[in-house]
């Protein structure tokens, strides 16, 4: 039970993880990101794409298929516990001693550059990425729609554009690929249901057919109930199956009989024939102070009748 | 020297008395601390709704005593008392809560004897719809005019819950809009029942409910749930704390947590709800005109939707054999008030045939209104959010 406990949490724990993703990643930075020494270097920005808090200490970066724990997000450090829907960005400096965001290795210009992301267990890819060698300066590459990429985590490049800075592709270090500035939704009535009646019509159809399905349900569950009710009456009857529409038939049950019987099996159930004989005296001694007592300390709740 | 300490004394009495309410106050403040006192005398001299309108009248004195800010006293102040327990509002954690004690005290029999009486109950939602467009036609976005409508609803954790996911700067208002229209069922349903019934149907007479088996209270909230949550996943907070507070209270096998779910928790919940309500109505935030238009389309849905609950029975009624028909004074129960506007099916059944009582066939809608506001929250929710 505890193995199948701790089979569960583990896989869980996976599953969540499997939130983590690559969301954009620059090779050559020379006139773009700063680092928190002012330098400029390459940067991978990780996004957490669930909707809760994700830590992720100990899940491993590497830019090297034979060496998946090449550099361990440190422990220690609240910036890791990443908010829901938010990013963060390592800089690739190959300069792990100025801190958790400075990763040990750097991206190379020029050649196709493969980022993995691993789970704890240094096995499992959360998520990769294959920078292609075309990459120009100050260019990065980025997932067209924040945290969306291929669902088991392996590099599929239709999800993927390159960003080159102008007003269409736009660079989002530590921000979203694309930027929400209104809520589609409300847009969207305000746009094609401006006088309410379509979201009127809609929701009510919703609301009839949840209430009426319920009630159909409980029809079925009532009739159902019935029959089965009037089978065990006739059994109970007759001490054998008979037909329940001839059981039905002869049902003449009226309210004053069940009323009547009613009240003997009250009586019968409660009836006190048998009473406890044990008697029991505990003392309960308190030493007496007016500081406890509650002559002094309380009085009776009002109560208005 | 003395001057020295003259000086001191008067700066501080000058610094203490800038720190008091009485330098704060302004007329808004004066004009909620006596919407929070009628609220108080509404509640212990009408009897009006006490356990809601005690809170969160005395939460709008403690939202209105005026102050200095950046002291952590106040509601919007992050880290204070208030903004700690109101948190519970913000984030729409309350409202769930409320609705597994609901579940847990709601028995649901009369809904399950007669299951047809669920439609009158989603009927009844139209009042949200109805408010839903005038407040488009009003000019409010369509999220502040989908959590202005909840009001319709009449249910005021669904208000408090839609609101604080669409419009969360117009929370106070609906909310204290909602739990006021609650309070005044009373007063509102019956005009619209009388202006909607003829005195022929408010005589109609119902078939007793047959008895519903506890194989079917039990199957209620798990089918309910599921049916229910697949149509509208949205409605998930509310409806699935809603079916498990009952399944608890017909599973026959958790009685104590039913009791505390039902009992203990749900006091503490609204207590805690209705005083930081009524708190966050701080005048700066709340006498605005967005309220009065918010109190304003408050009162027209739950008109409406009192009204389309009785008007749907009458149209129903065309449809059913003549021992089947439904009594139209129960048609006002489709809102969620629950249990005050089955009360006053009830008492107005029973002003014109002293013999002729309606309670448990409106806690059917009733009961059923709760189910669909939650739905229509749900609705709106996916929509708008």
């Amino acid at each position: 039970m505890l193995l199948l406990c701790f089979a569960v949490s583990a896989t869980a724990l996976a599953q969540g993880r499997r939130g983590l993703r690559i969301n954009e990643v620059m090779v050559q930075n020379d006139s773009n990101y700063v680092d928190d020494y002012g330098l400029k270097h390459g940067w991978i920005e990780l996004y957490n794409s669930t909707y809760n808090y994700m830590e992720i200490s100990t899940v491993y970066l590497t830019n090297d298929r034979s060496n998946p724990k090449k550099y361990p997000v440190p422990r220690g450090d609240v910036r890791t516990d990443i908010p829901a829907r938010q990013h963060v960005v390592f800089f690739a400096d190959n300069e792990p001693n100025k801190g958790t965001f400075h990763i040990s290795f750097s991206l190379v210009p020029g050649v196709d550059n493969w980022i993995g992301l691993y789970d704890t267990d240094g096995i499992t890819l959360l998520d990769e990425v294959v920078v292609p060698a075309s990459l120009q300066p100050n260019q990065t590459y980025a997932l067209k729609q924040d945290g969306i990429s291929s669902p088991d985590g392996t590099f599929d490049p239709q999800y993927w554009e390159v960003r080159d800075g102008s007003n269409e592709k736009y660079i989002t270090p530590s921000s979203n690929n694309v930027i929400i500035d209104t809520n589609e939704n409300i847009d969207k009535f305000r746009q094609h249901d401006s006088s309410g009646i379509v979201m009127t019509i809609v929701a009510m159809l919703i609301v009839f057919s949840a209430l009426i399905l319920l009630s159909l349900c409980f029809y079925v569950f009532g009739y159902l109930n019935a029959r089965s009710a009037r089978i065990k009456k006739a059994v109970a009857q007759h001490g054998e199956e008979v037909d329940i529409e001839v059981a039905a038939r002869t049902s003449h049950d009226s309210g004053e009989e069940i009323a009547a019987i009613s009240m003997a099996l009250y009586e019968h159930l409660n009836t006190h024939d048998l009473e406890e004989t044990i008697l029991t005296i505990n003392k309960v001694k308190r030493s007496y102070s007016p500081w406890s007592s509650k002559i002094y300390t309380l009085r009776e709740t009002p109560h208005r009748r | 020297m003395e001057l020295d300490l003259a000086q001191f004394l008067t700066s501080n009495f000058q610094q203490f008395w800038e720190f008091t309410g009485f330098h704060n106050v302004t007329y808004e403040h004066l004009i909620m601390i006596c919407v929070g006192l009628f609220f108080i005398y509404l509640a212990i001299k009408k009897d009006f709704e006490p356990m809601l309108l005690v809170p969160i009248g005395f939460g709008i004195l403690v939202g209105n005593i005026p102050f200095q800010m950046g002291n952590e006293i106040g509601i919007y102040e992050e880290g204070s008392v208030l903004n700690i327990l109101y948190n519970g509002v913000r984030a729409g954690w309350y409202p769930p809560l409320i609705f597994l004690g609901i579940g847990a005290m709601t028995d649901f029999s009369a809904l399950l004897a007669n299951p047809k009486l669920m439609l009158v109950g989603a009927a009844a939602q139209f009042g949200i719809f109805g408010a839903y467009m005038v407040a488009l036609w009003l000019g409010f976005m369509p999220d502040q005019a989908a959590a202005i409508a909840i009001i319709g609803g009449a249910d005021g954790p669904t208000a408090i819950f839609l609101s604080s996911k669409l419009a969360p700067n117009l929370m106070g208002a609906i909310a204290v809009s909602a739990y006021s229209y609650m309070a005044l069922v009373p007063v509102i349903q019956p005009p619209i029942m009388r202006l909607f019934t003829t005195k022929k149907e408010r005589l109609i007479r119902m078939k007793p409910a047959r008895a519903v088996s506890q194989n079917e209270k039990i199957l209620f909230p798990i089918f309910g749930l599921l049916l229910t949550c697949f149509f509208v996943p949205s409605g998930l907070p509310l409806l699935g704390m809603l079916f498990f507070g009952n399944l608890l209270r017909e599973s026959g096998v958790t009685t104590r947590l039913a009791k505390t779910a039902s009992n203990a928790l749900t006091d503490i919940v609204t207590m805690l709800l209705g005083l930081t309500v009524g708190a966050s109505t701080q005048a700066s935030e709340f006498l605005t005109k967005e309220t009065i238009l918010i109190f304003a389309l408050g009162f027209m849905a739950f008109v409406i939707a009192s009204a389309s609950g009785v008007l749907f029975v009458k149209i129903f009624n065309l449809f059913l054999g003549k021992d089947k028909k439904i009594n139209p004074l129960i048609g006002n129960a489709g809102v969620s008030a629950v249990p005050m506007s089955a009360r006053i099916s009830n008492n107005m059944g029973l002003k014109y045939d002293p013999s002729n009582y309606l309670l448990m066939h409106a806690m059917g809608p009733n009961v059923a209104g709760v189910i669909g506001s939650a739905v229509a929250a749900g609705v709106l929710l996916g929509f708008l959010g």
